[in-house]
């Protein structure tokens, strides 16, 4: 754990002293939201649950929650995920 | 964006209908052997709808029976099933070919033959004309010969100065220039007559016989040198010599019969013109201010709408001028649209007061301007003088008359007949 720890920070420093976005350095997911219509996830690591009200997106740490109606993936593609509907919220959970 | 939807287009894509509760499995699966799934609904509770690439199609059932669902395909779209259907109905595919080359086909021919430029040469001539050279309706647009049609035209109608043959589309436009032709000499004999008023000042015949001699007033339509030559009186018998010879041989006939000449000649005769002008010591009027509003309108039945200007004219007084545009009426539909272009022009009252001389000067200039016109060209002005007509009662107009005194050729050509 603290080993794990460690290399986070120093990735993290590394990526401020470098001006280096995050999702590279970090494996991070990037989340677009445009307004309440279309949410593009980036970087994501494939759908746990896919539902017309809610879809379960695996992220690197955890879980991204999207809840809303009439939901319906745009397109899947390896490295990005379209989310189209009416989007209500946006959550963080997982194991950790 | 849009060219992938193209790209699908052409590859084509299915809709599928997956019956499964768990669509994230085979979502993941799919997704990380790289196929491109794209509009992923779930319309009910066990059901998902999406679209997959045709090629897609046979991978995805490796997956859906890896993930234990079933699947039909919903909707497809697409070139290729688009040619699917077309190889079904050959009819119809062979309808629209045999459309479009038939299409090319009757373009390739000449349809229509139009003729401009031309205003004594009727169009039907240089029609005929251009059929006889090998460009009428229906020829085939590969055996027009542009360059030899024009000269084989031009060769055909004399009076063409120029030929130009343009072949646009189905039309061919023939744009003609005419001679000017020159203007036809006079063959019969004639007189050389007044054409206005005078006092003969000198005569000069170059053929004829003069009828009139210097210091005679003549009146218009008078004979002034006359082309009827009487016979050389019997007083005076030919002499004998050089001189009496060529008079022979010249006038080879019986003696008391007048010779028919045509008449030429100038007669140079002192013409006077008269003209009244006038100019008000107090005059009143409205003229254009200059100021102009331009309006664009549109008008729909009897409703006009403002397209551009003003709605309200800024002016207390004006003319008013419309440019109205209408669509060609098409068989027996008139259009009822109408775009007018409406010019607003100001005007404006004004009053001029003049002094006595300033009126004078100006009546002098207009009555002269007035006499002037109409003299020709070619006289010389010898006089001018201006005279004020004074009334008795004192009045807002001055009037004044011009004489102009001119020396000018008043002879024209009359043709006459010998009867």
């Amino acid at each position: 754990m603290t080993w794990k720890d460690l290399s986070k920070r120093l990735k993290r420093q590394m990526s401020e002293f470098l001006e280096l976005p995050g999702e590279i350095i970090l494996d991070l997911p990037k989340v677009v939201l445009v307004g309440g219509l279309q949410l593009i996830v980036e970087n994501h690591r494939g759908i746990l649950k896919f539902s017309s009200d809610a879809i379960h997106i695996n992220i690197s740490e955890g879980e991204l929650i999207i809840k809303g109606k009439d939901l319906r993936l745009r397109s899947v593609l390896p490295e990005e995920i379209w989310v189209e509907g009416q989007i209500k919220s946006i959550a963080y959970g997982g194991d950790e | 964006m849009f060219v992938l939807r193209l790209l699908n287009y052409l590859t084509g894509c299915v809709t599928l209908l997956v019956h499964t509760d768990t669509p994230e499995k085979f979502i993941n699966l799919a997704a990380g052997r790289g196929i491109f799934i794209w509009d992923v609904r779930m319309p009910a509770e066990d059901r998902v709808l999406l679209k997959i690439r045709l090629s897609a199609v046979r991978p995805f059932k490796h997956i859906a029976r890896k993930t234990g669902c079933r699947f039909e395909i919903y909707d497809r779209e697409g070139l290729p099933f688009l040619l699917a259907r077309l190889s079904r109905r050959k009819a119809l595919t062979a309808g629209g070919v045999f459309f479009l080359l038939a299409l090319y086909f009757l373009s390739s021919f000449v349809w229509f033959i139009e003729v401009s430029g031309n205003r004594r040469v009727a169009d039907s001539d240089i029609i005929k004309a251009a059929a006889r050279a090998g460009l009428e309706r229906g020829t085939p647009r590969w055996l027009v010969n542009v360059g030899a049609i024009e000269k084989s035209i031009q060769e055909q109608l004399p009076a063409l100065s120029w030929v130009g043959l343009y072949i646009k589309g189905t039309r061919a436009d023939i744009k003609v220039v005419e001679k000017t032709l020159a203007e036809e000499k006079q063959a019969g004999p004639s007189h050389v007559v007044a054409a206005k008023a005078g006092l003969v000042e000198d005569v000069l015949v170059l053929k004829g016989h003069p009828a009139v001699k210097e210091g005679d007033t003549v009146v218009p339509g008078q004979v002034l040198i006359s082309g009827i030559v009487p016979p050389p009186e019997t007083a005076a018998p030919p002499k004998e010599g050089e001189q009496g010879q060529q008079r022979e041989q010249k006038e080879a006939r019986p003696a008391g019969e007048p010779v028919y000449v045509a008449a030429r000649g100038i007669v140079r005769a002192r013409v006077w013109y008269e003209e009244y002008g006038e100019a008000e010591l107090v005059e009143k009027g409205r003229r254009y201010t200059g100021r102009v509003v331009t309006r664009l309108c549109m008008k729909i039945g009897d409703r006009e709408i403002i397209l551009k200007g003003p709605a309200k004219i800024p002016f207390a007084l004006y003319t008013e001028e419309g440019f109205p545009k209408k669509i060609p009426a098409w068989r027996n539909l008139t259009p009822d649209v109408e775009l007018i272009t409406l010019k607003y022009r100001e005007l404006q009252d004004y009053i001029l007061t003049r002094s006595k001389e300033q009126a004078c000067r100006l009546a002098k200039e207009k009555a002269l301007a007035r006499a002037k016109q109409r003299v020709p060209k070619s006289a010389i002005i010898l006089r001018e003088r201006v005279e004020e007509l004074v009334v008795n009662q004192p009045e807002n107009v001055v009037r004044v008359r011009a004489y102009l005194e001119t020396l000018e050729d008043i002879g024209v050509n009359k043709p006459f007949s010998i009867k």
